[in-house]
């Protein structure tokens, strides 16, 4: 997965409509769509796309989607 | 020589609780998207007077009512809780008595979550095999709702109270298949109640988990992020895994039928598995998840709108508190 894909796929599976696009940069946890659902789907997209674990601490710790993909050691191409 | 299952029945606990019930105490919450993305409409717990054993009691005399000549022939009786109705002695032993089965009659609990149906099927159909019972009655009954804390929203939208009853029997045509059993306890402390009878405290410490859900040690406590992580990580190749034992692929398969524990999830496991999404069975709307009485609940009801006669196979699977799983298929 590339990083414009990456952020598209998010926008779409996190149901975010309170902007209109996400950048690495995102403080994502400021969304106005952020809860606790959103944060199992985030968790779902991870184990899906990346087969990483991402649990709630990590999440805790992470600020932007940038951090996400730093915290997982994910790949984007 | 086999077994097979021959009659199913259960219960759900009295009071009815929808989300509007919690939306006043819970204001910011969205219910909406819970209940789209969670799958749970409504659920119900125990009134005052219900408790694990009246609610097996309930399902056990729901299935003899059914079927009377039952009560003389069943042999065993294996009873799954984890909020037993008395330290000892064992919910079955009582069970025994409540619904006037015979006393040369085996019985035990076990102490299992949402992977005790699977096993208990397993464990059953093992005692038929091997010519130690010709008819066993398996109970899943749970009543979680007395450990949940009253300001542990996320606990109290998921889980339900209910208690089930199944009859497995021998067959000359074996209709269970083969088990895959898993277990990883590093995970004791994901899904726990820390404090029992021994060191239960009087006023403990309140904690808070995922914002504002409060629990104590003397509640249940979920690390949620971490069991959906431990299924989506276990249960695709625990399904894999079944179809392999059982000389079975997914064609093969009429329907998946789950712990019924997130539909969310449980899509994520089947996508993950690269499975036929369309043979997964939701029945979390108007149960929540009831634990180990999710399934046999869920493969009622399924049964109950099935159309045809043809004998259909089925893959059952189990996973949770342990952190424990397993899977078996029947023909049905």
């Amino acid at each position: 997965m590339n990083k414009i894909d990456y952020l598209k796929e998010l926008h779409e599976e996190l149901e975010i409509e309170s902007i209109e696009f996400l950048t690495m940069d995102t403080n994502f946890k400021d969304l106005e769509e952020w809860d606790s659902m959103t944060a199992m789907v985030l968790i779902g997209f991870v184990n899906q796309n990346f087969n990483k674990n991402l649990n709630s601490d990590e999440i805790e710790k992470c600020e932007t989607l940038a951090d996400i993909i730093n915290i997982k050691e994910i790949k984007l191409d | 020589m086999g077994s097979k299952i021959s009659n199913i029945e259960f219960v759900l606990a009295k009071k009815e609780l929808d989300n509007n019930y919690f939306k006043d105490k819970f204001p910011d919450y969205d219910f909406e998207k819970f209940e789209k993305k969670v799958g749970i409409k409504k659920r119900y717990i125990c009134e005052e007077n219900e408790s694990t054993l009246t609610l097996a009691v309930s399902a056990v005399n729901k299935l003899l009512k059914k079927t009377p000549f039952l009560r003389s022939e069943i042999d065993f009786i294996i009873l799954c809780t984890q909020s037993p109705e008395f330290p000892l002695p064992t919910t079955a032993c009582i069970v025994q008595e409540k619904c006037n089965l015979k006393t040369s009659i085996g019985a035990l609990d076990i102490n299992l979550g949402c992977s005790g149906y699977t096993y208990g099927i397993s464990l059953a159909k093992g005692l038929i095999e091997s010519g130690q019972s010709k008819k066993v009655l398996l109970v899943t009954s749970e009543t979680y709702s007395k450990y949940i804390n009253k300001d542990d929203l996320i606990n109290q939208l998921i889980f339900g109270d209910a208690a089930s009853a199944t009859i497995i029997e021998y067959s000359k045509e074996n209709k269970i298949g083969n088990s895959i059993f898993g277990t990883d306890g590093s995970g004791f402390d994901k899904l726990i109640v820390r404090n029992n009878f021994f060191n239960k405290q009087d006023n403990p410490e309140q904690k808070k988990y995922s914002g504002k859900n409060i629990y104590t040690d003397n509640n249940l406590f979920m690390d949620g992020s971490c069991v959906f992580n431990f299924t989506l990580e276990r249960i695709p190749s625990l399904l894999n895994q079944v179809l392999q034992k059982n000389n079975l692929s997914d064609d093969d398969i009429d329907q998946y039928i789950l712990h019924q524990a997130n539909k969310f999830l449980l899509k994520n496991v089947i996508r993950k598995s690269n499975l036929d999404m369309s043979k997964l069975f939701f029945e979390l709307e108007n149960n929540g998840n009831t634990v180990s009485s999710s399934i046999p609940i869920a493969l009622y009801s399924y049964l109950k709108d099935k159309k045809s006669r043809k004998l259909e196979n089925i893959l059952l699977a189990g996973f949770g508190v342990g952190l424990s799983w397993s899977g078996i298929t029947i023909k049905i």
